[in-house]
């Protein structure tokens, strides 16, 4: 039977414990929070983006009638063959099963893909690291040349794939500080193995967030741009009912809403643009404008992704913790109870060897 | 709501929007030129470029903005600027923005043949540019 110090003392370390998971759901609270107002922030741009190329889209044909060829490379469709998948995960653990969820989709998506050769862009430590462990890293070839136009040296880079995944790029902090100009650049260099055809078709698993209660893991085609404006949501996974009450109460006594913000009236007025019912003047050719346009609009939507996806982080961890908080305390209760049995066993002990001491005297 | 003779201005960047303000005319860098845009201007669709937009007749404490990259509407009461970047004069990092342009320039001379570098380095070299011009202009 174990002794009342030892009790005392792991009950002082499963106090300790409470403590942190206590801080860690009070600061995922206020992060989560910090985090949602960036993302409903974000939204007018994007919707706007949105608005603009669809109405474009509306005046325009995709294939040009002069020459016949397509207005924009982003709206070649081509057969399916090599697929770039960007995953968006967490940095960090101790988020429920945030992560896990993302990668679980991640392989089912990757089943279906048995015999396309896949790139994976792994945005989070989490999910860098288990693709890494599984499927290894894309592997360069440093190959020497000569510049033709002055002879001078030129190094170039040549991918040699190993095996059908691979992993390629690495993100590091791009979550921890969700900048667009960083964003934009990841979705230029997208675009450009897109144009460049190293890439047929470009995929994005991430977990959306409208609210706490309205969350799910969806698949979703950036790559190629059929309509504008819509998601292609090829495979979603949705809270269960528990989960989302669970993740409901742990909000309400954070006081955070439930409800997604009503921005019915900013949508409306984020639909308007560009897409007003008269003659624009267009400053530059549509093929310009689309040229412009497209990077901002793939750029808004990698934007999107990620910053629903760190507030689902967020507010995952946020309702683990509060979980641990109250283990640790059910926990703690059980090991008082335990003790308190102990010391009056113990107690009870003694009083009997006195009396029978006294007894046998 | 803008009045008769007011325009409704709206700067909106990929974070979150500037702000949504009336002003009697704004000054805006288009790819090609800049515009200056006043009540009852003709629909305008047009790529922006790099530069400063400036408002006159707005209630804004700040109203000259370093913008780079995007488009904007023109209606004829209502202008919306949606820019890749924008950045109030005084908050400019001008030591960064010198890096910038070095680099720029860096760029520019390894561009050689290619176009597509060559663009890019353009594009680089246009916006420290114009970060810089705009943090040296003394506020009016």
């Amino acid at each position: 039977m174990a002794n009342v110090l030892d009790l005392r003392r792991r009950i002082r370390s499963v106090k300790s414990t409470r403590q942190i998971t206590r801080a860690m759901k009070m600061v995922s609270a206020a992060k989560l929070r910090r985090a949602q107002d960036r993302a409903l922030a974000a939204r007018p741009y994007a919707q706007r983006i949105a608005s603009v190329l669809a109405s474009l889209k509306r005046r325009i044909e995709v294939l040009d009638p002069n020459t016949g060829n397509l207005r924009h490379p982003l709206f070649a469709v081509r057969p399916e063959k090599r697929i770039l998948l960007v995953i968006i995960s967490g940095d960090k653990g101790f988020a429920g099963a945030f992560n896990t969820n993302i990668l679980k989709a991640s392989h089912q998506f990757l089943a279906l893909c048995e015999d396309k050769e896949v790139d994976i862009e792994a945005i989070g430590r989490k999910a860098r690291d288990q693709m890494r462990r599984r499927y290894g890293v894309a592997t360069h070839d440093v190959v020497q040349s000569e510049n033709p136009a002055d002879g001078s040296p030129l190094t170039h880079h040549v991918r040699r794939r190993k095996s059908r995944i691979e992993v390629v790029g690495d993100h590091p902090g791009l979550l921890e500080k969700l900048n667009h100009r960083v964003v934009r650049e990841l979705a230029e260099e997208i675009i450009r193995r897109y144009t460049h055809a190293e890439i047929d078709a470009c995929y994005v698993v991430y977990n959306e967030f409208k609210s706490v209660i309205q969350q799910r893991v969806v698949t979703e085609r950036l790559l190629p741009l059929i309509e504008p404006g819509s998601h292609v949501i090829v495979g979603a996974t949705e809270q269960t009912a528990e989960e989302r009450q669970y993740a409901a109460t742990v909000a309400a006594e954070a006081g955070i809403s439930p409800f997604a913000e009503d921005t019915s009236e900013a949508d409306e007025e984020a639909a308007h643009f560009g897409t007003s019912d008269v003659d624009y003047i267009y400053e530059q050719p549509a093929t310009e404008l689309l040229n412009g346009l497209l990077p901002s609009y793939v750029a808004a939507m990698l934007f999107h992704s990620l910053a629903e996806s760190v507030a689902a982080e967020h507010a995952a961890r946020m309702t683990a913790m509060d979980a641990a908080t109250n283990n640790a305390s059910e926990m703690i209760d059980s090991l008082t109870l335990y003790m308190n049995r102990v010391r009056q066993a113990a107690i009870t002990k003694e009083i009997i060897e006195i009396v029978s001491g006294a007894a046998a005297l | 709501m803008a009045t008769e003779n007011q325009l409704q201005v709206t700067l909106v960047t990929p974070e979150r929007i500037l702000f949504d303000t009336t002003a009697a005319s704004v000054d805006l860098p288009s790819r090609t030129g800049r515009i200056e845009v006043l009540p009852g201007h003709a629909p305008l669709m047009a790529e922006l470029g790099a530069g400063d937009v400036s408002l006159q007749g707005s209630t804004l404490e700040t109203t000259r903005w370093n913008v780079s990259w995007g488009f904007v509407e023109v209606l004829p009461n209502r202008v919306t600027i949606l820019a890749n970047d924008a950045v109030a004069p005084a908050a400019i990092d001008v030591a960064a923005a010198r890096q910038q342009l070095e680099h720029a320039h860096r760029l520019w001379n390894e561009a050689g043949d290619d176009a597509e570098a060559y663009e890019a380095a353009n594009h680089v070299l246009e916006e420290a540019q114009a970060r810089l011009s705009s943090a040296e202009t003394p506020v009016s």
